[in-house]
Order: structure tokens, then C-alpha cells, then sequence
């Protein structure tokens, strides 16, 4: 409860031991080791469909209009004749592309600005990053990564960019707070002090130091990517080729008349379970590197 | 804390300065449910129209607004099918010359505009001659962004020139003029058949020059015309009308309206018999792209009062497809018609991509008309057809749709008939193989019907062993990035429907016209000088043995060359509460059926008795 | 009048912003937005007509120059008419944004009150099973995608596949009980959706406020539990409350909620920007974007003069 306190001498040590007390805690949060065992579930079923073991017949027709379940197709099949659960399955893949890339690359994005801004805070470079995160924030989500899915046209990287260029910020502010707490402390000051250059000491001594924080951040910007995958997918702007769980809720709307309900049932429960997972963990995550409960 | 209070005043103050000007839309909706007295009828579209002004009018959604707001000098028949012309605002049948150069039309005297402040003293004056003459000039006018025009483009004598001397109005046009108050001719630079039935399309509407001038591009969402009925309130959610209490008196004869009791006694028209329309107070349009929804508002019962059937509901609803019929219970509370769509849907490959197009080398050209052919063959109709219409829609061959008077029913279904074997072979004796088969771009709008079109076809295409990789989806987010694409030929696959503008199989030949190559409606890029040559011939041509022949010599081309996979017309089922005296169509114009609606009191029926369903 | 001045100053910090925020917007959503041309277009078109209607359109300029347009036209506030329908923009704007305030806002009260009250019931529990079991509701509730929820609630409470109470879409505020009518069940969906983000975030501001010296010292001397939350914690926290709250109006008086408005069928604003962008209505974006951020700017300046009206030591300066 009284970690921050200015004058504790913050060097390599205490953070190893908050390393090693996270580890302790998380091996006992049973809830966060569910959450875990889920995601790692989910990762085999998305590698498998990467590297093809299963669901390969996802495009393929291999059945009647809305066939009912059976053994041969788990979940029934669609409008067109494609298997609902092979698609669900190959789409375990997508996310976890989508999740992935845009986790590491907003949170990487995010750390590396963060971190430039709060070491050169109340100076010119701060400002420009304030202001840009400022101007990024101002803009409604939707909108913008419309704007974005449209300027970048038909490139399959579209969601990602859009994604990736909103999501960034939270991180950004986050470590920019860490950062100019650290950079007071003395290990930085005597980096300063021997001078080793700025960006040695950003990259060397300040970001491995925020490491708990873009961890946490790392699980809650999958989680966030994975859903806004949904709505964006819905509104016509999210994976372009292949399949994806959105794609599988909004081919649903096709299908409510009729009382079909299986491209929405199978997809939701997937993302659910996915995110949930995921939330859980980032929750244990969150109270294990919590720097004010560790000591 | 007085500057708390001051603060919290001063978001209230933002969010009351935002909220303040209600719109007149909420109070005009109080009446749509509720007040009896008020007879309201509430229909349904699928989409908006983007614009109501009339040289917008570029779809059925703007047409049902426009027809009513406005008047055409000619419309279609209510009832007649196929669709007939008969005069609106004319007065009777144009005089043409024998050389069918000059065409001089009469117009109707007493037509008022509705009142307006656009008008001096805010009341309508009497449409006359030069108002058409006015409007039709809009069309030539690029600061009204115009999208009729192709139209008339070549075709009346000195409109062109009219326009690229800058479209001033008050200069006259040599082929288009006002004889006197109530006489417009219009001289035509070679014979062009179809112009009257141009003139029943909401691109030819009326408008008042005061109105254009006052509103200037807010015409497009303010209407000032003379038809049956008034519009209060629109936005993309609803458009609301009101009766035009000024409208001419012109009593219904059902007999020239093409009425055949023997197949239409079951509607109840014949209580429209002698009245003037329009015969409700209120109608009311809602779009609603989504068709769960616009199902759901329909079955509530006091929603909206007739829909298409959602092709996912017609096996619950219908007890038989032909004739179509409903269950029984349904027959009880609802009147049911269908009809094939005036238009279709098909694809055409882009020629001008040599992978599978022309090529200067005639010997990969060959190879893919071989390729083209094989496609085709592998193409699942049927399948298209049971996904998506229920295999209620009309697989045909060629580009003359069924519902034009020269479709031939007999001819070869080979087009149309899924072959693996023979695509498969196909390939393969033309040296196609896995490795050397072009990728295939489909491109298409975006949404999810479009994409499961797609993937339907790729799984069509791997049948033929044609490699997963190489079928690529390439979504555009909007009609206008699409559209660049088809103009700017860009797309080796162009997948589109169609939706006639008359009743003539001119209208879909000219979509393989050399001539109308991008950026025009040729978006094969087809390039046939016999093609072009017997178009030509046939353009000028009044309907004839002789004509219907060259039309279906060149539907052979078509179908022979390879171009196109086509086609399919959708059929539409309209349903509707049975209190509604109506015979629904949104087909041709669209929605020139609206005035003769009329509704009866809840509960009421307007189908005769000995109609009724037992029990 | 320091508060007058103070926001002046504020006011005229927040230009970088707003030019920011327009240059960015500018560049993404209209130069390199959507072309509208060929949406103009009649069916057979010619070269000569595609270059006209870019032209009208405005296309055939150069950045600088139409860039320069909108900044006059943001400094005026008339942005002309819309490039679809024709309509005045700002004529569109008075109808639509009064909508979505109205369809959002007792979501929005709703939401947070309760979000507030379940936390507060949560951090007075803490540790104990009304904590975990509202905890542990708030991550499923945050787990389900706001589309599953509309596209279930939607099918439940509107349609003969559930409860059919409701009219699937439209909009009404013609009497009380056509708004009610109209307004519950998006109302309900956005409850849904924002009750576990709300409660988690609340609980943890209060949680936070609980572990402060001051309040353990209270506690320690016995101040009643009720008193203890009213007084200080509930206090203590405002500025976390208000900074959320705050900050969520202009997200909400301009980008609306474009999934209820396009799944209900409503006409607000979150659903006409949206109509604007994939239709390159550009007149339209313009306003939207530089009226959002105008409000993101009042937002900020707000919220600091709520700081300090909350937290006297919150100077000014």
C-alpha cells in the first residue's frame, strides 16, 4: 500500500522481487490460471487452423442449405452449404492475428511515445505528444477507423492500422505517467549523470521498468481488438478476406428470419469465452503486479 | 459552489442549445398511430432515396417519392401487366410526325402546384408548358448534378448545345419549347421509340422554376410538385405525405387501367371505381434496409401494412410457389401477390483484362473464351437460386429479361445448366491448369450478402479444381468507390443487377453496346462491330417482328461469346394486410401504384366475400 | 473574473487541438475519403460529366485551397449542403443530434447510476461474496459483444421469437409513452453494456478513495459507515466521476450510438455521420468532425472548472 513513496531507493532489485511475488500470487489466483488455460485452448485451436490441421474445409461447400446438426457437421451448416463450425474454428485464427498484432504493435506504439513523452516531459516533445494523443482521442472511435478503413482502401491491413493508431494512446498516457515518476528516481539520474544518451536510457533502464504495466495492457488490448473486430466486420470495414467471428454474426442477420441461429450462437459463445478468458486474466495479471500491494 | 452552479448551467446551456429545434418530424408522427379519423396508410421500402429532387431520381426508392410528389406526363397503367403507358399530365396521345421526328404533347389545364412560399403569396400556381420544358433543362444543368441525362444525351435537337453554352435557361432549345401555355414540342434528332416511356420516369417530373430557384439544392429534400400527394416530413428514416386537397379530380376507370377481374377481382380494386385518387390522408414510407426488422414492423399489425416477403419467411408463409398462394391461416389476415422483378442480376467479365479477355495474341484469346466458357459452366444457377430466392426466381439465358415482350422462352438453357465435367474438360483441352489460371478479382459492395455471393462462387470455382488462393473478394465500402471502380474499369468481375427504366429489351442490349464502353453501362467493355451494328439498326426501330429478331440475335452473341454469366430475375412476393385495397408493384418507375391505394377500417376486408378463405 | 479568464485561456490552449483534430480529419475522412462522384453519376455516363460533377463536388482542387474552405467554413460555422440529399447541414444537425440525446441519455444516467450504486455495494462488501459475485457479473458483462447484445435483446423483447413487447425499430417522441416505447429496449442494451465497465471502474475509484489515511482514521473513530461514504469518499471521488462523465457528452452528442441508431432504425446523428462517411458526403463530415471536437475542447475546459469547484486545492493555474 505505500510503494511510490519519493526517496525508496527504486533500482533492479525491488522490481525482481515484484517479478517474483506476481508469479507467487498469479500461481494462486485460480480464477487468473482458468482464464489462462482457456487462452492456451484457444491458441492451439487458432495454430491448428494456421498451419491447417483443421477446419481447411471452411470455403468449401460441403452441405445443404442450413443443415441441421449432425455428426458430420457439429453446428449444422449455413445458408450456402459451409460448415459452422469449421468457420468458427478457422476464425479462432483470425482473432488471435487480429488480437495480436494489434496488441503488440498499439502497445509497443504506445510504450516507446509514453515513454519520450514522460522522459522529455514539460519540454516541446511532450507537448507534440500531448497534442497528438489529444487529437487522436477527440475523435470518435467509429468514425475515425472508418476514415481510416476507407483512406487505406481495400488493403487487408485496413482494421489493423485503425485499430492500432486509436488503441495506442491509453498505453501511451499510462507509461507517460510511469515515466516521469521513474525518471526522478535515482538509477535514472545516475544514468544521467555518467551520461549515457536519452535513448539508451529510455530503451535500457526506463521501459523494462513499465514491463508490469504494457503486460496488463498487452491482455486488455486483445480483448478490446477482438470485439471491435466484431462491430467493425458487421459494418463492412474489418477482415477482408478470409473468415472471422463478426463476419459469422453479421452472416446471422441473414438467417433470424428463418429462425437459424447458429452462425450466432456458435461465434458469440466463441468471442465470449475468448474475451472472458482473456478478462480474467488480465484481472489477474492486474493485482499480481499491482506495485502497491507487493510490498 | 456558485461556480459549480455556474458550470453545470453552462453544459446545460450546451447540451439545450443542441437540443432545442425539434423537428416538425415527431409531431407528424403522433399521427401515424392512434387518431381515427385520420386515414393513414404506411408502406415500406428497403432503402432511402438519397434525394427527392427529380433529376435525382435514379432508383425506385427516390421514384416512390417523386411520382407522388410530383407529376410525368405520362405514368404506367395501375393494373396492366405487361406495363402500358397511358397519359398523366398529357392530355391524350402526343401528336408524332410521320417521320417520328416531332413530338407535340398537350398538357392538362387547371394542374395547380401544391402551395408553397416559394410561390409568390405562398399559393401554387397552374403548371404549364414551359414548367416541363424548365425541368426537363435541369437535367443539362451540371450545377444540379443531374443524373438522367444519358437519357436524352444525342437525342433532342439542340439540348447539348444548350448545355455546353453554359445551360442558361431563359435561352431556348430548337428541339425542346413550349408551343403556347399548354402545348410543348419536342423534335427529336433520329427516331428514339422509347421517349414517352422516358417520360414517366421521376427524372422527367414537373417542377416549379420558383421552387428550384428558392430552394436551390435543398429541393432534394423538399418537394414542390403537383402529384396526389404532399411531403411533410422526410429523413432516411421515413418519408411522410400528405394528401395533396388540391389534386385533379380524375375519377379511376379500372377498365383503362388494364383491370382483369378474372386474376385481380381478389384485390378489391373494384371499390376505387369512379373515385379520385388519392384516397388516403396520410401515407407513409419507411426504409429499413434490414429485413428482419421491416418483417417484424409488418406482422405487428398496426406498423407498416404491406412488405416483400424475406425469401427466409416463404416457406412458413406460402402454401404453394405457382401459384402463389398462403396458408390458410395467413390468407385469413393477409393478401398475397407476386411478380418477376422488371431487371436481373448477372455478371460480366471484363474484357478488357487480357487474363480472360481480349488479347492481341488470338491464340491466348482462344484459350480464354475457353476459360470464360468454362466459368460459366461451373456457375451453380440453381444453387444461387435456392440460397437466396428460394428458388422462386427465373434462371434464363442471355440479357433479354422475362418480363419484356421479346424474351424467348425457348431458348438453350445450356448457359444456364451447371457442367463440371464439361468446364472441367474445357480446361483442361485448352491447357489450363492449376498453375496457370489467372486470379479471378470479384468485385463487390460491401455487406454480407455480397460476400457470401462470393464465396459461394469460389466454392463453385474449386470444383473445378481453380485454387482457393486464387478467388479473391475485393469489398468496396461504398456504391461510390464500387461504382469508380466499374467506370474506371478496374474489376475483371463486375456483379450487378439491373432494373429496367421501361418495359423494352433495349434497355439491358444497350449494356453491351460498344460505344457505351467505360465509362459507361458497358462495363463488359464488349466490343462487337456486328453487336454494335445491329443495336444501331434496332435503336430507331418501333416494335416490330423484325426488331424482336435483332433483339434476339444479338442475345445470342451474348450467350455464345462468353461474356457474361447471366442471369436470374428475382421474384417478389407482396404481402399485405387485407384491410388494404391495393395491388402492390415496385416494379418499372416504381411506386406509380400508390395513389390508388385505400384502406379500410381495421378489421375489415377488402377482398370480396366469396373470396374469403373458409373459416 | 478569474474564471472568465481562465477559460478564455483554456479556450484559446485548445486551437493546436482543434487544428489538429480538423487537419487530421480533413486529410483522413474527406481528401482521402470516399469518392463521391460515381454515386452522382447517371447510368451511362461520359467523361466529360465525370469531370463536371468533380468539379461541382470540388475534387479537382488542390489540398491547400480546400483545406483553407473548411477552416473558413469552420470559423463562420456554415458548411453549405449536404452533398446527398441537398439538405442544410445544419438544418441535419438540429435534427438528428436532439435524437440521440434522447435516445442516449437515460441509457447513459441509467448506466452510471447504477454502476455507481452496485460499486459502492461491491467496495463496501470488498473481499466479501456480494463483492466477488458482482465482480464477477460486471467481467461477463463486459465479455458479451455490444452486437450480440443488441441482436439478442432485439430478438427477445421486439420479435414473436421472444417476448415481442416492443416495436423492433423506429423512433417517436410524439407522447411519453411513444418515447418509453421507442427508447427501452436500446436503453436496456446500452445498460447491459456499460453496467460492468461503469461498476468495475467505480469500484475501483472508490476502493482507492476507501485505502486513503483519512478515511482509515475516520473508521478508526467510529464514524458511521453511511456518514463515512457520503462525506468523504463519495466526494473524494468526483474528480475520477466527473473526468469519465464529462468526457463521454461530446462522444455522445456526435457519435451517437451508431449501432443502436443503425440496428433500431433511428434517426440520430451517430448514424447520419456514419451514412456521411461511407457516402463521402463530405459537407456533412466537415461539420460533424469540427463540432465534435469543439465540444472535446468545452469538455476539457469543463471538467477543470469542475476540478476545482470539487477540490478547492485544485488551483487554477
Amino acid at each position: 500500500m505505500n510503494a511510490a513513496q519519493p526517496g525508496l531507493p527504486a533500482a533492479t532489485a525491488p522490481r525482481a522481487s515484484l517479478w517474483r511475488t506476481a508469479l507467487y500470487k498469479l500461481r494462486r489466483d485460480r480464477a487468473g490460471l482458468l482464464g489462462l488455460a482457456v487462452v492456451v485452448l484457444y491458441l492451439v485451436a487458432a495454430v491448428g487452423a494456421w498451419c491447417g490441421w483443421w477446419a481447411g474445409d471452411w470455403a468449401l461447400i460441403t452441405g445443404t442449405k442450413w443443415g441441421p446438426v449432425s455428426a458430420q457437421h457439429w453446428f449444422g451448416t449455413n445458408i450456402i452449404g459451409q460448415d459452422i463450425f469449421q468457420r468458427a474454428i478457422y476464425s479462432t485464427g483470425t482473432a488471435f492475428q487480429v488480437g495480436l498484432v494489434v496488441a503488440v504493435l498499439a502497445v509497443g506504439m504506445g510504450a516507446v511515445i509514453g515513454a519520450v513523452g514522460g522522459f522529455f516531459a514539460a519540454t516541446w516533445i511532450d507537448e507534440i505528444v500531448l497534442w497528438l494523443m489529444g487529437v487522436l482521442d477527440a475523435i470518435p472511435f467509429y468514425l475515425m477507423v472508418a476514415a481510416i478503413a476507407f483512406a487505406l482502401a481495400d488493403n487487408p491491413y485496413a482494421m489493423h492500422v485503425a485499430m492500432v493508431s486509436t488503441f495506442w494512446t491509453t498505453t501511451g498516457r499510462l507509461v507517460r505517467g510511469e515515466v516521469i515518476k521513474l525518471r526522478g528516481l535515482e538509477f535514472v539520474e545516475a544514468a544521467r549523470a555518467i551520461g549515457v544518451p536519452p535513448v539508451a536510457i529510455i530503451f535500457r533502464h526506463i521501459l523494462p521498468n513499465t514491463f508490469h504495466i504494457l503486460l496488463v495492457q498487452l491482455t486488455l488490448c486483445f480483448v478490446d481488438a477482438i470485439k471491435a473486430e466484431v462491430v467493425l466486420s458487421f459494418l463492412g470495414l474489418g477482415v477482408k478476406d478470409g473468415m472471422s467471428w463478426g463476419l459469422m454474426i453479421s452472416e446471422s442477420t441473414l438467417e433470424f428470419l428463418a429462425g437459424h441461429f447458429n452462425n450466432l450462437i456458435v461465434a458469440s459463445a466463441l468471442l465470449f469465452g475468448l474475451v472472458f478468458a482473456f478478462n480474467m486474466l488480465a484481472d489477474a495479471l492486474q493485482d499480481a503486479l499491482d506495485p502497491k500491494q507487493v510490498a | 459552489m456558485v461556480v459549480v452552479r455556474a458550470a453545470v448551467l453552462a453544459l446545460l446551456l450546451v447540451l439545450a442549445g443542441c437540443a432545442d429545434p425539434a423537428g416538425p418530424a415527431p409531431r407528424e408522427a403522433a399521427d401515424l398511430d392512434g387518431n381515427a379519423s385520420i386515414k393513414t396508410f404506411r408502406y415500406s421500402l428497403d432503402q432511402a432515396p438519397s434525394s427527392l429532387d427529380p433529376v435525382q431520381a435514379a432508383n425506385v426508392y427516390a421514384n416512390h417519392v417523386v411520382l407522388n410528389a410530383y407529376d410525368t406526363l405520362f405514368a404506367y397503367k395501375y393494373l396492366a401487366r405487361p406495363y402500358q403507358l397511358k397519359p398523366n399530365l398529357a392530355d391524350g396521345w402526343p401528336e408524332i410526325s410521320p417521320d417520328l421526328l416531332v413530338y407535340r404533347i398537350r398538357i392538362k389545364h387547371g394542374v395547380r402546384f401544391q402551395d408553397d412560399p416559394a410561390f409568390a403569396g405562398g399559393k401554387g400556381r397552374e403548371l404549364v408548358a414551359a414548367d416541363f420544358v424548365y425541368s426537363l433543362k435541369r437535367q443539362f444543368d451540371p450545377k444540379n448534378r443531374p443524373q438522367g441525362a444519358w437519357l436524352w444525351q444525342g437525342r433532342i435537337a439542340g439540348l447539348d448545345d444548350w448545355k455546353a453554352a453554359g445551360s442558361d435557361y431563359d435561352r431556348e432549345v430548337p428541339g425542346l419549347r413550349a408551343l403556347d401555355r399548354y402545348t410543348i414540342e419536342i423534335r427529336l434528332l433520329r427516331p428514339f421509340p422509347q421517349l414517352l416511356d422516358t417520360l414517366a420516369l421521376g427524372f422527367s417530373a414537373v417542377v416549379p422554376r420558383e421552387a428550384a430557384e428558392h430552394y436551390g439544392r435543398e429541393l432534394g429534400t423538399h418537394p414542390v410538385g403537383s402529384g396526389p400527394f404532399r411531403v411533410v416530413s422526410y429523413d432516411s428514416s421515413r418519408v411522410v405525405f400528405a394528401r395533396n386537397t388540391a389534386f385533379r379530380q380524375e375519377p379511376v376507370d379500372l377498365q383503362a387501367e388494364g383491370y382483369d377481374p378474372a386474376t385481380q377481382r381478389y384485390t378489391g380494386v373494384e371499390r376505387i371505381q369512379g373515385r379520385s385518387p388519392p384516397f388516403v390522408d396520410r401515407l407513409v414510407i419507411d426504409f429499413a434496409s434490414d429485413d428482419a426488422s421491416r418483417w417484424n414492423s409488418f406482422i405487428k399489425g398496426n406498423e407498416i401494412q404491406v412488405t416483400g416477403v424475406p425469401a427466409e419467411k416463404v416457406d412458413e408463409f406460402l402454401e404453394s410457389y405457382d401459384p402463389v398462394q398462403l396458408k390458410p391461416d395467413y390468407a385469413r389476415r393477409y393478401q398475397v401477390a407476386s411478380g418477376l422483378e422488371a431487371g436481373f442480376v448477372f455478371e460480366t467479365f471484363n474484357m478488357d483484362f487480357p487474363e480472360f479477355g481480349y488479347n492481341p495474341d488470338p491464340e491466348r484469346e482462344r484459350r480464354n473464351k475457353a476459360l470464360r466458357c468454362a466459368i460459366i459452366k461451373t456457375f451453380d444457377w440453381e444453387a444461387r437460386n435456392q440460397s437466396w430466392y428460394f428458388g422462386l426466381g427465373t434462371v434464363f439465358p442471355g440479357i433479354i429479361v422475362p418480363v419484356v415482350p421479346e424474351f424467348d422462352p425457348q431458348l438453350s438453357r445450356t448457359s444456364v445448366t451447371r457442367d463440371v465435367a464439361g468446364a472441367r474438360r474445357l480446361l483442361r483441352e485448352n491447357g489450363w491448369t492449376a498453375e496457370n489460371l489467372p486470379v479471378l478479382v470479384y468485385g463487390q459492395s460491401a455487406g454480407v450478402k455480397p460476400r457470401m455471393f462470393f464465396e459461394q462462387f469460389r466454392a463453385q470455382l474449386m470444383d473445378i479444381g481453380w485454387p482457393q488462393e486464387k478467388v479473391v473478394l475485393k469489398q468496396y465500402a461504398t456504391f461510390g468507390d464500387l461504382g469508380r471502380a466499374w467506370k474506371e474499369s478496374r474489376l475483371p468481375i463486375v456483379s450487378k443487377g439491373w432494373g429496367l427504366d421501361y418495359p423494352d429489351a433495349e434497355n439491358t442490349l444497350q449494356l453491351f453496346y460498344g460505344p457505351n464502353g467505360s465509362p459507361g453501362s458497358n462495363d463488359a467493355n464488349y466490343r462487337n462491330p456486328e453487336y454494335d451494328r445491329l443495336y444501331e439498326k434496332a435503336a430507331v426501330m418501333l416494335p416490330s417482328p423484325e426488331r424482336r429478331a435483332l433483339y434476339r440475335r444479338m442475345n445470342q452473341m451474348i450467350i455464345d461469346d462468353c461474356v457474361a454469366i447471366t442471369g436470374l430475375s428475382r421474384k417478389r412476393i407482396y404481402l399485405w394486410h387485407k384491410n388494404v385495397v391495393a395491388l402492390p408493384d415496385r416494379e418499372i418507375v416504381g411506386g406509380f401504384f400508390l395513389r390508388y391505394v385505400d384502406v379500410l377500417p381495421e378489421g375489415e376486408s377488402a377482398r370480396p366475400a366469396d373470396l374469403e378463405p373458409a373459416g | 473574473m478569474d474564471i472568465l479568464q481562465y477559460a478564455l485561456r483554456r479556450l484559446l490552449a485548445g486551437l493546436p487541438l482543434l487544428l489538429g483534430v480538423t487537419l487530421f480529419s480533413f486529410t483522413l475522412m474527406v481528401y482521402f475519403g470516399p469518392d463521391k462522384t460515381f454515386e452522382l453519376l447517371g447510368k451511362n455516363p461520359t467523361a466529360q460529366e465525370i469531370a463536371e460533377v468533380r468539379h461541382q463536388l470540388g475534387y479537382d482542387r488542390p489540398f491547400v485551397l480546400r483545406y483553407g474552405e473548411y477552416l473558413r467554413e469552420l470559423a463562420t460555422v456554415d458548411f453549405g449542403n449536404s452533398d446527398s440529399t441537398g439538405e442544410r447541414v445544419s438544418s441535419l444537425l438540429a435534427r438528428t443530434i436532439p435524437v440521440s440525446l434522447a435516445l442516449e441519455l437515460p441509457g447513459f444516467v441509467l448506466g452510471n447510476l447504477l454502476g455507481i450504486a452496485l460499486a459502492l455495494l461491491a467496495a463496501y462488501h470488498r473481499g466479501r461474496w456480494p463483492d466477488k459475485l458482482i465482480m464477477g457479473l460486471s467481467v461477463i458483462g463486459m465479455s458479451i459483444s455490444f452486437l450480440v447484445v443488441i441482436f439478442v435483446f432485439q430478438i427477445w423483447f421486439c420479435t414473436s421469437h421472444g417476448l415481442d413487447l416492443f416495436p423492433v425499430r423506429g423512433w417517436g417522441t410524439a407522447s411519453l409513452a411513444d418515447y418509453l416505447r421507442h427508447v427501452t429496449v436500446p436503453t436496456l442494451a446500452m445498460v447491459f453494456v456499460a453496467l460492468g465497465y461503469n461498476t468495475r471502474f467505480y469500484r475501483a475509484v472508490i476502493v482507492e478513495e476507501m485505502g486513503r489515511d483519512h478515511v482509515r482514521t475516520a473508521r478508526a473513530f467510529g464514524a458511521a459507515p453511511a456518514r463515512l461514504f457520503w462525506r468523504d469518499i463519495l466526494k473524494n471521488c468526483a474528480i475520477p466521476v466527473i473526468t469519465r462523465i464529462v468526457f463521454t457528452i461530446p462522444a455522445i452528442v456526435i457519435g451517437g450510438a451508431l449501432l443502436l441508431e443503425t440496428s433500431f432504425g433511428i434517426p440520430g446523428v451517430g448514424k447520419a455521420a456514419y451514412e456521411a462517411i461511407i457516402s463521402g458526403d463530405q459537407p456533412v463530415l466537415k461539420a460533424v468532425v469540427g463540432l465534435t471536437t469543439a465540444l472535446f475542447v468545452i469538455a476539457l475546459l469543463v471538467a477543470d472548472i469542475l476540478y476545482r469547484a470539487v477540490d478547492p486545492r485544485v488551483s487554477l493555474e
